[in-house]
């Protein structure tokens, strides 16, 4: 067991070393806030135009009401003049003397249908922006003119389904949303952290496998290990430098949480709601859970990846039959994404009772509450099954794998090295 | 360190490889504290027979004992293994890999650290042991390796083809160490294809051709056995008229010596005194014995190539 540890700690400390560890660890969440940035900066950027935007105002019963509306979206609008035509705004448009104008007539004033003229088309965000405002000063102008006008507005807002919670107070009651909606946060989390340690961890390991048998230093470390010690030691080692990772990440979103949090509330109330995500963190059982279905679930496809590094010669090789590996990762990923979106169907519950299927798929229904919890350990026993007997099968392959130069096994040949390693 | 009883033992050992049959019926017994050799030309089955005295391949007939007993990682652990094939893990540093070698052969941490160092010193790199070893050449690797199966101060060596890639000063090194080792009470098993090291080297050899055993002998012994009745002669002056001698049934010339082959039950004294009688001054005068490369060629039929392609394919 000694030995074991002196091989996790050489894969651990050469791994985290390396300038791919940590430039993988940093560069993820710095290219996130980046993009982020950049998008944030490119958007504002486009709204500030030293140019004026004008208001003409056709009908005479909207002018002001827009102009005070865009100004609450932080457009600066100049209403025209009345009796100016749109000729000469297209002339002051030509000149740029006028980035666009906005024109308000009947249409507009029934159907909230307006043009904006100008040499560009609008921006995304502008586009939105205009036509919110504008809607609803046109709707707030139609319903004055209403009897119950206030009512039909709030129809309009489209209505609401209230849960009103049988034997349980107010308090319970928000309570119990409040962990739903943790639940779905965790579960998505919880899933693609998953996916994307078993995806890159995995073939980490068989990378490791395969780079030990290319430089022949395998022979010189079986002649003191047996075969699966070292194996194990891979395993543990590769996956605890994936732990440290996603701990650094987590890690960052804290520091993130903590401090650049406090600091967007201050700046505007908008982000108030966001102050109460504390009360969404995940509880320690769902983090258990996490840990019980990462480590099954890494343990077994980590292994596997192992034994076809061990059959292999080369990274063209591997490649190619890490295949269907990868597949069983990536399906159940997609059938999760269609769950998050709002397809769950109930024959998925059962697939997710495939071992190879469940680390992805049962961990998210398992913390949303959308399975019995009988499932979930089933699920739980099956995979340990699974992790036994595919580790057993690794093993054997990985045994004769490791020292053999020859082709690539068929099948057939994979089967003997099974029965008799 | 004292070492009772048989250190290495094969009996009746068979390995193939599809229809391939790399070893076949092969007997071998090490006693402790010698040099033992394993001959051959690449391809005899020289490495199959040592991956299976490790335990790494598993004889399809015959038993392996390592220690008395079967190699299993108990008596492994007392065996230092160099395979031929070796590889480092090129992006470790010299003093790191060393010491996780150390590790997994049961040395104490701090223990591998310092021995490692020392070992390090020794062989001259220790200004290389904060270096990856990819930077290193290939001998100084080789050196690495070298150490790595040393580490744990084992009973027996076990080397395959130890001196391939030395340049001869570093070659030089090895056998010293080698000697040395034995020196200390160890048994030392080397594979080679190169008949001049087994000659400096070894106190018994064992000569594998076409995966059989031919040979298996204390080298001396095999020398004196093998002895051909040749006497390389170089005299001072003018060379007496030697192929008129009775006892002589051939002459060749070799550079200033002449070797000369005695005629059967001619003892060497007869010579010498033939040589008195024509009144003629000796500078040299020496039975020569058969070096190992003839014996083998004899023996094995077939020349024991130097730089013949090294073996492919399966889990040989």
């Amino acid at each position: 067991m000694k030995q074991v540890w002196s091989v996790i700690r050489r894969e651990y400390v050469e791994r985290v070393k390396t300038r791919a560890f940590i430039l993988s660890t940093l560069g993820m969440p710095l290219l996130i806030i980046g993009i982020m940035a950049v998008v944030g900066f490119v958007a504002v950027l486009s709204e500030q135009s030293e140019r004026q935007i004008a208001l003409i105002d056709l009908n005479g019963q909207l002018g002001e009401r827009v102009q005070q509306a865009l100004d609450r979206a932080g457009y600066d609008v100049e209403l025209a003049a009345p009796g100016t035509g749109t000729e000469d705004l297209d002339q002051q448009v030509l000149d740029e003397e006028l980035e666009a104008y906005i024109v308000l007539d009947d249409t507009t004033a029934s159907e909230a249908v307006f043009a904006y003229r100008s040499k560009e088309p609008p921006g995304g965000v502008r586009s939105q922006l205009m036509r919110a405002a504008i809607v609803e000063e046109v709707v707030d102008l139609r319903l004055g003119q209403l009897e119950d006008g206030e009512s039909v507005r709030r129809l309009f807002q489209g209505g609401s389904l209230e849960y009103e919670p049988v034997g349980l107070d107010e308090e319970e009651a928000e309570e119990a949303e409040a962990e739903r909606i943790t639940g779905v946060i965790t579960g998505i989390a919880g899933g693609i952290i998953l996916y994307i340690m078993m995806l890159a961890y995995g073939a980490q390991t068989l990378q490791s496998v395969l780079e030990e048998k290319q430089s022949r230093v395998v022979e010189l470390v079986i002649s003191s290990l047996r075969p699966w010690q070292l194996m194990l030691g891979k395993i543990v080692g590769v996956g605890a430098v994936g732990l440290t990772q996603v701990a650094i990440w987590i890690g960052c979103v804290a520091l993130l949480a903590s401090l650049a949090l406090p600091t967007l509330i201050a700046a505007a109330s908008d982000f108030e709601e966001l102050a109460q995500f504390r009360q969404y963190l995940p509880g320690p059982g769902a983090v258990l859970l996490l840990v019980v279905f990462f480590l099954l679930g890494y343990f077994l496809y980590s292994s596997l990846f192992a034994a076809v590094g061990a059959m292999c010669r080369n990274l063209q090789e591997a490649g190619q039959t890490q295949a269907p590996l990868i597949f069983l990762i990536i399906i159940p990923f997609m059938l999760q994404m269609m769950t998050f979106q709002g397809n769950n169907m109930q024959w998925m519950n059962w697939v997710a009772l495939f071992p190879f299927f469940s680390p992805i798929m049962m961990y998210p229904r398992a913390v949303m509450g959308d399975v019995p919890a009988w499932m979930v350990a089933v699920s739980i026993v099956l995979m340990a099954l699974t992790v036994w007997g595919s580790s057993w099968v690794a093993g054997r392959i990985y045994k004769v794998g490791i020292l053999s130069q020859g082709n690539r096994p068929s099948p057939r040949e994979l089967l003997r090295w099974i029965r008799e390693a | 360190m004292t070492q009772n009883g048989t250190v290495v033992r094969l009996s009746g050992v068979r390995k193939t490889f599809g229809a391939h049959t790399a070893v076949d019926d092969f007997d071998l017994a090490i006693e402790p504290g010698t040099i033992y050799g394993l001959l051959g030309p690449n391809g005899s089955g020289k490495t199959t027979t040592i991956r299976m005295m490790m335990g790494i391949l598993l004889p399809d007939g015959g038993s392996v004992e390592l220690f008395g007993g079967a190699p299993d990682f108990a008596r492994r652990s007392r065996v230092g293994y160099l395979p031929e094939e070796r590889g480092v893990y090129e992006k470790m540093k010299v003093l790191d890999q060393l010491v996780f070698f150390g590790e997994i052969r049961g040395v104490a941490r701090p223990l591998a650290r310092t021995r490692a160092e020392e070992w390090l010193e020794r062989l001259g790199l220790s200004e290389w042991a904060s270096k990856k070893v990819q930077a290193l050449s290939k001998g100084m690797q080789q050196k690495v390796q070298f150490i790595s199966t040393v580490l744990h101060d084992p009973e027996l060596l076990i080397l395959d083809e130890p001196f391939s890639g030395l340049d001869p000063i570093n070659q030089d090194v090895l056998e010293e160490i080698v000697l040395e080792e034995r020196e200390r009470g160890k048994t030392i098993l080397f594979s080679t294809h190169l008949m001049e090291q087994a000659e400096r080297l070894c106190e018994r050899v064992c000569l594998i051709s076409r995966a059989r055993k031919v040979l298996d002998d204390d080298l001396k012994e095999l020398k004196r056995r093998e002895r051909t009745g040749v006497v390389a002669v170089e005299f001072e002056g003018e060379a007496p008229p030697v192929a008129t001698w009775p006892g002589v049934s051939e002459v060749e010339e070799a550079g200033d010596e002449l070797h000369l082959t005695l005629r059967d039950g001619v003892p060497t004294d007869e010579l010498l005194a033939q040589v008195a009688a024509e009144g003629a001054s000796l500078r040299r005068f020496e039975l020569l014995e058969p070096r190992l490369h003839e014996i083998f060629v004899r023996h094995a039929g077939e020349p024991a190539e130097d730089d013949a392609p090294s073996r492919t394919g399966g889990v040989s």
